[in-house]
């Protein structure tokens, strides 16, 4: 039975084999080619003129925002955090627009023009006439003195104090006219004027229910595209429709502005389309331009990254002015006070290198203070430092930095501001969790002690940097700037009254008297004309890109990915909703 | 009964004093500004700054905040009432000490929490907020750890030394192993990506109504609830595994083989009975597993619960959430200890509560 059974299976394997040996027929393709020519004269034109049906805007659809972090508090004069002016943007109105392009301060909101006095101190602002709190009540110039006084009162706690600087009255000349006197000509004044408005008839008189309003978690009124539904903290923000917009109702039905804190997860909801907007990271960028559902919004941002260079002796920070405004001479930095080795750490950097790998070409070398986004500031002829290591390391020899026991680290041997035989050793710090700023740090690292430096590169926690960098007490620090704006004026980081340890923002002690003058001359140009102020912002950068406080690493470059399934979209660099009241949905 | 839960409550009492001074100076004493951080701008002045340090009551020393924490009471030398005249502390002036004594009406021991630094909203209700949402999470993935843990570490037992056996403790290593975070990223790209079965994360499908759907509630809670399991699986099965091999070499277990009960009777009704008493025990470290295992599932799955509240105020330096958080977790582990101990004495007779 066994070898009948294999006899009848050998059988069907040598059938098998037989027939898998047979020539298998191959297809014959022929080929016919034709030639026609066609021979066409034309003897008469007559211009068509179609003019499509106009197909209205379809009604409807909500837009999902991704954001990492939720909201605090729904006030325009008590927030200070990002998240939260991106949902009560929706509902105050401001006094001035921003172009979403140029970012130039234009007449698109409250103010529908305005008048400056010839001394540059009175502007006058003539508002737009019957905009409306979606209760009805008309906005008026009331509510803006209202908002900017409460700022001033003893009543309200509020990070904002400072946007009442140099402001010497309000005065509301009539509901639709206010007057604004400033104590002096300060060109950048204007942006302080952009607060979001109170409702001022909600609100008590003497501004005591400011703080503990029940609006500041759920907006009564708005007169914004958009008004409050409902927020859940953590979780999401719901707007809907203003129908009263006075710009246009939007078309869609609503926004949400969703908390998703991871932005592995804020990518992968994007993909599934349950989010329609996000900011990219550069090692998302792929995934979201192979995506046909996707469009990507890369724009140049308003900030940079840098390496700040201390010029003062970290064990011993001082004010840089005295009582009276006088300049203090500080006890210098032993080794960056030179500035033969800033000017050595310029050239030593790879900044190609650094912009592909650790920013994954996200950047853009600049070479100074001032971003090309200021185009009328902006010095173009400026030349960013080249990445030479040769000269760098000459430039290190002949100041008399050398590694005379060849242990590949460079000792003073003749440097003009650090002691004898003391090693080219400096201490650079960032802060830890910034993967990005921590892989700079490490090439850094890598690159400025293969020309002869001893970098001990270390990145600790964000706020005990702030307390290094505030206090005075770093060599070097990498760290960046964000939302720097539209003018150019940056007297913050520069000016020696703001080297104040504990507090001031020029904690790297940049001490130029030149450019404390122009600093000042800059801003208080009569007229405030852009062309009047250029000559004083190319000097400054020209001296700063020379003194190097700073080594400019790259500019920032944002990214934004978002669905396609409204048109209209039109984002700029400045505002993404600018024209969110013509989206409409896509199908 | 009675006695030994007041005895057991009160016996909580030290130890949420010893949890909360240990948490109060790790925590103050922790590298980072909340004011810093909430101010690194140059448009905020100094004097802001200072202002906004003196009113949190961070520019004292961290003792004299934990008293103030504990108390409501807070102690400034000199004469300063003036200084609070517009808030709503009481202050008075005790000449011969030289100091002032203010009461805001709260402190931790009159059951206030304090006031979050980071979104001004008093501390309980945020933990208000926030609980039901790590609730449904946390009872969801003890549900999944009991019924798949308890039957895995059964069978594991049953067939000991059996590849079943072997896979199951495998499992059990890697499950423990796994990080979450990782584990949560590769399901979210899996299910909620790559085959779209189910949504990448948050509580709901979110809408302008934002209506409640028990369905899409489900669904929201499937992959969370899963990865914050695994850990639970592993510690169960292993557990199980342990306690019924144990039993099924007691005497009444040979006694009961050897009068000829079938085996599945011997294994299922007596011998799971008394190994799933011990397991009352685990339910307290389980519930604490749960408990910690939120602060980064929650964060990873867009879950609006007390983990990711607890997570982004360490981040934000938010002290009265984070002291607020950390107690409440204390007290619901000490609770679910105590619950697991009461329940060990109901199921087993042989055990006094005394």
């Amino acid at each position: 039975m066994a070898r009948k059974k294999f006899s009848i299976l050998a059988a069907l394997l040598a059938a098998a084999l037989v027939l898998a040996a047979c020539p298998q027929p191959t297809p014959v393709v022929e080929t016919v080619r034709e030639t026609v020519v066609v021979t066409q004269v034309v003897t008469q034109t007559e211009e068509v003129v179609v003019t499509p049906t106009p197909v209205p805007p379809m009604q409807g659809g909500v837009w999902v925002e991704g954001s990492s972090a939720d909201a605090t508090i729904l006030n325009p004069i008590l927030a200070s955090d990002s998240a939260s002016f991106d949902v009560l943007n929706w509902f105050f109105p401001s006094l001035l627009g921003q172009d979403p392009f140029s970012g130039a301060i234009v007449p698109t909101e409250m103010a529908a023009s305005w008048d400056v006095s010839e001394d540059g101190l009175v502007w006058t602002f003539n508002l737009q006439d019957g905009v409306m709190w979606s209760d009805g009540e008309q906005v008026t110039a009331d509510d803006f003195k209202f908002t900017y006084d409460a700022i001033g009162s003893d009543l309200v706690e509020t990070p904002r104090k400072a946007n009442l600087d140099n402001i010497e009255s309000i005065e509301v000349l009539d509901p639709l006219t206010i007057q604004v006197t400033y104590a002096e000509v300060k060109c950048d004044a204007l942006n302080n004027l952009s607060l979001g408005w109170l409702p001022s008839h909600l609100y008590a008189a003497d501004y005591s229910d400011v703080m503990d309003s029940p609006l500041n978690e759920a907006p009564a009124v708005s007169a914004g595209p958009f008004i409050f539904n409902e927020w859940i903290r953590d979780d999401n923000s719901t707007v809907l429709r203003n129908d009263g917009y006075w710009k246009g109702a939007p078309h869609m039905d609503g926004w949400i502005y969703k908390i998703v804190p991871d932005p592995g997860a804020r990518l992968a909801q994007l993909q599934t389309a349950e989010l329609d907007l996000i900011g990219v990271q550069p090692e998302q960028l792929t995934t979201v331009q192979l995506n046909p559902d996707l469009n990507l919004h890369k724009f140049k941002d308003d900030g940079y990254s840098y390496i700040g260079l201390n010029q003062a002796d970290p064990a011993n920070p001082q004010a840089g002015q005295d009582e009276d405004g006088n300049l203090v001479a500080q006890d210098p930095h032993p080794i960056l006070s030179d500035l033969a080795v800033r000017q050595a750490i310029a050239h030593a950097l790879d900044y190609d290198a650094i912009i592909s790998k650790v920013y994954l070409g996200q950047g853009y070398q600049i070479a100074s203070n001032v971003l090309p986004a200021v185009e009328w500031a902006h010095d173009p002829s400026l030349r960013p430092y080249a990445f030479d290591i040769e000269a760098a390391a000459q430039i290190l020899d002949d100041a008399g930095w050398t590694d005379s026991d060849e242990d590949g680290v460079r000792e003073c041997n003749g440097c003009a501001t650090a002691e004898e035989g003391a090693t080219l050793t400096i201490r650079l710090q960032t802060n830890a969790g910034n993967t990005t700023r921590e892989d700079l740090g490490a090439l850094v690292k890598d690159q400025l002690d293969g020309i002869g430096f001893d970098i001990q590169f270390e990145a600790i926690e964000f706020g005990t940097l702030v307390g290094e960098l505030l206090g005075q007490t770093f060599d070097m620090v990498i760290i960046g700037w964000t939302g720097l704006g539209t003018d150019p004026n940056d007297d913050a980081f520069w000016h020696s009254k703001f080297d104040t340890p504990g507090s001031g923002f020029n904690f790297v002690s940049y001490q130029n008297a030149r450019i404390d003058e122009l600093l000042e001359q800059a801003v208080s140009v009569p007229g405030c004309a852009t062309a009047d102020r250029a000559p004083f912002y190319h000097e400054i950068q020209k001296i700063i890109h020379d003194d190097i406080p700073y080594v400019f690493v790259t500019g920032s470059v944002g990214n934004t990915g978002y669905s396609k399934k409204f048109n209209g979209t039109d984002p700029g660099p400045w505002s993404f909703y600018h024209n969110i009241e013509t989206w409409s949905l896509a199908q | 009964m009675a006695r030994y839960v007041i005895r057991r409550l009160l016996q909580a009492v030290p130890t949420l004093v010893g949890v909360s001074v240990i948490a109060f100076a790790l925590v103050y004493n922790s590298p980072g500004d909340p004011i810093l951080i909430r101010t690194f701008d140059p448009n905020i002045t100094q004097e802001t700054r200072e202002t906004l340090r003196r009113q949190l009551g961070l520019d004292q020393h961290w003792a004299l905040q934990y008293v103030s924490w504990l108390t409501g009471v807070t102690l400034r030398g000199g004469a300063v009432v003036a200084e609070f005249e517009r808030s709503d502390t009481s202050c008075s002036f005790v000449a011969w000490l030289n100091t002032t004594f203010c009461d805001n009406g709260g402190g931790i021991l009159r059951g206030n929490l304090g006031t979050s630094i980071a979104t001004n909203q008093p501390v309980w209700d945020r933990i208000v907020e926030r609980m039901p949402a790590t609730l449904q999470l946390g009872v969801a993935a003890l549900l999944v750890s009991l019924l798949a843990g308890v039957p895995l570490g059964v069978l594991s037992a049953v067939r000991q030394r059996s590849l079943f056996d072997g896979s199951v403790r495998v499992l059990a290593v890697v499950g423990n192993a796994l990080p979450s975070f990782w584990l949560g990223l590769m399901l979210i790209l899996f299910f909620g990506v790559v085959l779209g079965w189910l949504p990448t994360g948050g509580m709901r499908t979110v809408s302008l109504t934002n209506e409640f759907d028990p369905v899409d509630r489900a669904r929201h809670l499937v992959l969370p609830a899963f990865v914050l399991a695994v850990s639970g699986v592993a510690l169960f099965s292993r557990f199980m595994r342990t306690e019924t091999l144990e039993v099924i070499r007691t005497d009444y277990i040979r006694m009961a083989r050897a009068k000829g009960v079938a085996a599945r009777r011997v294994w299922f009704v007596h011998a799971l009975g008394n190994a799933l008493i011990p397991l009352m025990t685990a339910l307290g470290p389980a519930i604490f597993g749960v408990l910690s295992g939120a602060v980064i599932v929650e964060t990873i799955f867009s879950w609006p619960g007390m983990g990711r509240m607890t997570f982004s105020a360490a981040i934000q330096r938010d002290y009265p959430t984070v002291l607020g958080a950390v107690m409440f977790f204390s007290l619901l582990t000490i609770m679910g200890n105590l619950l697991s101990d009461i329940l060990y004495g109901v199921v087993d007779p042989r055990v006094r509560l005394s």
